[in-house]
């Protein structure tokens, strides 16, 4: 394959295409939320994707790739969905910074693809008009081309793309129609002439406005970008125009004296000429009918019948996890416990077969059968956000958030949290408020994560009987399922207490897009899945696997001498408790004691800092060292019948409530630290606001721990309180 | 800040305010009920809130539909829904139509 020179790494003067154009290397995709933007980048790109974040920031990074006709590697960039290129979110300055060549790690596109929602073209060619003027070549993908059309509105193509002087490709992202054609645009986009503001200033804006555009073309900016960034620093927050403050007030002054608000010209010029082209481009009059999501709206957003579908939709996800995953996750178990076997009829007895074993597969083994779970929750996650009912859920929650100070943007972030806080952390990004921001920062980990999931499941899979209620919901998915309102009770009572103390601030008001109701497409919903399972292979792979190994020598070392006299359970025992592990657990012991918990119970809390799904690990690695026969046995069997010395089981209903809640609580994930320090200012600011999240985490978690022990021992009249 | 001037570039899918003026008084959009339509005059709000509500397509002139308001009001805007909060409707100005 030929790796062709692209001229990405330098800018290129936009007011000049090169003279050889160099076939692209790398795309940029922006666009509007809700246009099928990421769903088309699914469809360019496979699942050749890396995920990571921007430079300096932590705002998710997609990028993939595609082989163009003649063999060449293109680079695809999956921009944060965005309105404008105004910055009033970190989102959005990511698309405007990278579209306007500042990114942080140097990437500039060779082309950049608007990808447009055809059922609101006029809406979504508001950010059209902004990035024409950034002079790089343009492609404009209409997608749901098909939806515009069922719903009368034709769109006449041709007409449009010269009205814009940028090619537009019909395509239908979830079919993979208009893939070829898109793929051959981007290509010729570069050999055609760069294009720019399609419309004039009136004379008197032109007149107020020069003087900060030539400041701006001072400061290093080309032409174009001087027009279309004058334009946008005076529809900003006048407190945000930072080095360009005197020039942007005189440019204000001087609009003001000639009878113009300078705010509003901006989106005045623009839909001024966007009316124009809609009028020459859009056959049908007649505005896309919203008449069945209307009708659904009806339902949905009812006073009464609302909630309780949303509530009915939150209790089917959670019986999802827990019935459904069971035979699938049957089946892994059987498989690994298979490779376990395998291994030991090839290996013979020693130390090399015992790390294998007992150690790698153990481990790892325990948390890779989390697995169903993992691709579940991300495919319920994914039916709700591309249904478009996470907009309607967000709009349902924002009254109670409200309550608590915050608002039905921070819902979003905090039901990611549902499946990890540290994409979630990251979608605080979208909150524009920074208190508000911080606040929902400081109580998104108390989402109950998916990591938690195993511990979860562990638990009440060993201890919770599997009763049925009301002929179809089990005891187990209902415990399942208020571990989750616990912490999400939790979260907010936290957010209220943090917005009426140290974060203590006005609420901003809910502008939020409800996007039409569609059926999701299911092969772009098994791409963002398939994605999320490779990322938590990959931490299975690599963090779980390193630490298992680490627990494995540590419960290893410093042996015990065989005692004949002893039983295999016994010496098995004693053996753990002589290893550097079980002194850990030791020391510790009198701290988590009071909860129920025993020294390996400690242990297993303490490695779980690593990463959650660890506690799991850990339990497989300490009951399944010394195993002679080297079988993995079933880890809820052992738990269950585990003794203390007196005869009483370790793991009785009090303990394993204590420490379901346990988990509810505490802040046992150093990727969540990590993501806290930087996403609360970073340096010395992060730090202590994630020292306080750790901080009031673990206190919460051991005092709502202790209670409910002691509770659950005083209504099961146990005695070993 | 916002004033009450009638934008210089009228769009042919809007309505100037005063077209409407001898019908009915100028009111606040929270005050508008369901299956009403109005046109926005001023986006009293913060300079960062009306930047990206005009971003979103209300922008002084755009006629808007409000199709909904039980949970603060939702809007017909260019042909998208669009829900905003009490605390918002209620700085946004507009002119209902008769």
């Amino acid at each position: 394959m030929n790796s062709v020179p692209t001229s990405s790494l330098t800018p290129r003067s936009p007011s000049a295409a090169p003279t050889i154009p160099v076939p692209p290397a790398r795309v940029a995709l922006v666009g509007n939320p809700n246009t099928g933007k990421t769903t088309l980048f699914n469809a360019l790109t496979g699942l050749r994707q890396r995920v990571g974040n921007f430079a300096g920031v932590t705002v998710e990074r997609v990028e993939g790739s595609y082989r163009a006709a003649d063999g060449r590697s293109v680079a695809v960039l999956d921009l944060p969905g965005t309105y404008s290129l105004a910055t009033a979110s970190p989102d959005e300055r990511i698309a405007h910074d990278v579209l306007m060549r500042r990114s942080g790690d140097g990437w500039i596109p060779d082309v950049v693809v608007v990808v447009v929602d055809a059922t609101h073209l006029e809406r979504n060619l508001f950010l059209v008009s902004q990035v024409l003027e950034l002079g790089l070549p343009v492609v404009v993908a209409l997608n749901q081309a098909d939806a515009a059309e069922r719903s009368g509105t034709r769109i006449d193509v041709p007409e449009l793309s010269f009205a814009l002087g940028v090619p537009v490709v019909p395509t239908v992202a979830t079919r993979g129609e208009g893939l070829e054609p898109l793929r051959r645009a981007i290509d010729d986009a570069v050999r055609l002439p760069p294009p720019g503001r399609r419309f004039a200033l009136p004379a008197a804006v032109a007149m107020a406005v020069a003087p900060l555009e030539l400041q701006l073309q001072e400061h290093g900016l080309s032409r174009a970008e001087a027009q279309l960034e004058a334009l946008r620093l005076l529809s900003i927050d006048a407190t945000e125009t930072g080095a360009y403050d005197g020039a942007v007030e005189r440019a204000r002054d001087a609009l003001r004296a000639a009878n113009e608000e300078p705010g509003q010209i901006e989106a005045s010029l623009r839909y001024a000429w966007i009316s124009q082209i809609v009028t020459r481009c859009v056959s049908s009059a007649e505005r896309p009918s919203h008449a069945t999501s209307d009708r659904i709206d009806g339902v949905v957003l009812h006073r009464v019948i609302g909630p309780m579908i949303f509530l009915a939709l939150m209790a089917l996800v959670f019986q999802a996890l827990f019935t459904w995953a069971t035979p699938l996750q049957d089946a892994l178990e059987a498989l690994v416990a298979r490779v376990g076997d395998v291994v030991t009829a090839t290996l013979p007895a020693g130390d090399l077969r015992s790390l294998l074993v007992d150690g790698v597969i153990a481990g790892v083994g325990s948390v890779v059968v989390f697995l169903p779970q993992i691709a579940i929750l991300f495919t319920c996650i994914g039916v709700l956000e591309d249904s478009g009912y996470m907009a309607r859920a967000a709009l349902l929650m924002d009254r109670v958030m409200r309550r608590v100070g915050l608002h039905g943007r921070s819902f979003i972030p905090m039901l990611s949290g549902y499946a990890c806080a540290v994409p979630a952390i990251m979608a605080t990004r979208t909150i524009g408020e920074p208190k508000d921001r911080l606040a929902t920062i400081m109580v998104v980990p108390l989402m109950s994560c998916s990591a938690r999931l195993p511990v979860y499941t562990l638990l009440i899979g060993a201890f919770i009987p599997a009763t049925m209620l009301f002929g179809s919901v089990s005891l187990q998915s209902l415990t399942l399922l208020a571990m989750y309102l616990l912490g999400t009770l939790a979260a907010l009572a936290a957010a209220a207490v943090f917005k009426r103390t140290l974060l203590k601030g006005p609420v901003r008001p809910m502008i939020l897009e409800l996007p039409p109701y569609r059926w999701p497409s299911p092969r772009a919903l098994l791409v963002t899945v398939a994605q999320r399972c490779r990322l938590f292979l990959r931490r299975a792979g690599t963090v779980i696997l390193a630490l298992s190994i680490v627990l494995w020598a540590l419960a290893t070392w410093p042996r015990l001498p065989v005692d004949p006299a002893r039983s295999d359970a016994a010496q098995r025992e004693l053996a753990l408790e002589h290893s550097a592990l079980g002194r850990i657990g030791r020391a510790i012991e009198p701290a988590v004691a009071p909860l129920g918990f025993d020294w390996k119970i400690g242990v297993s809390i303490a490695a779980s800092f690593a990463a959650r799904e660890v506690f799991v690990s850990t339990m497989g690695t300490i009951y399944g060292v010394g195993g002679d026969d080297g079988d993995t046995a079933k880890l809820t069997t052992v738990l269950r019948a585990e003794r203390r010395a007196d005869g009483t089981p370790v793991y009785s209903l009090p303990v394993a409530l204590s420490l379901l809640v346990f988990y509810v609580f505490a802040l046992m994930c150093m990727s969540t630290i990590a993501i806290t320090v930087r996403e609360a200012g970073g340096g010395a600011v992060g730090w202590r606001w994630a020292a306080l999240q750790f901080g009031y985490m673990l206190a919460l978690a051991w005092g709502a721990a202790f209670v409910t022990y002691r509770v659950a021992m005083v209504l099961s009249g146990g005695t070993n309180a | 800040m916002a004033t009450d001037t009638v934008p210089l570039f009228a769009q042919p899918n809007t309505v100037r305010p005063a077209a409407d003026a001898a019908g009915m008084r100028a009111c606040c959009l929270a005050a508008c009920a369901a299956g009403s339509r109005a046109t926005v005059v001023r986006l009293g709000c913060d300079d960062s809130d009306a930047c990206r509500l005009r971003a979103l397509g209300l922008n002084e002139g755009t006629t808007v539909a409000v199709v909904d308001d039980r949970h603060g009001t939702l809007l017909d805007v260019r042909g998208t829904r669009l829900a905003l909060g009490t605390a918002l409707t209620e700085r946004i100005t507009v002119q209902p139509h008769v």
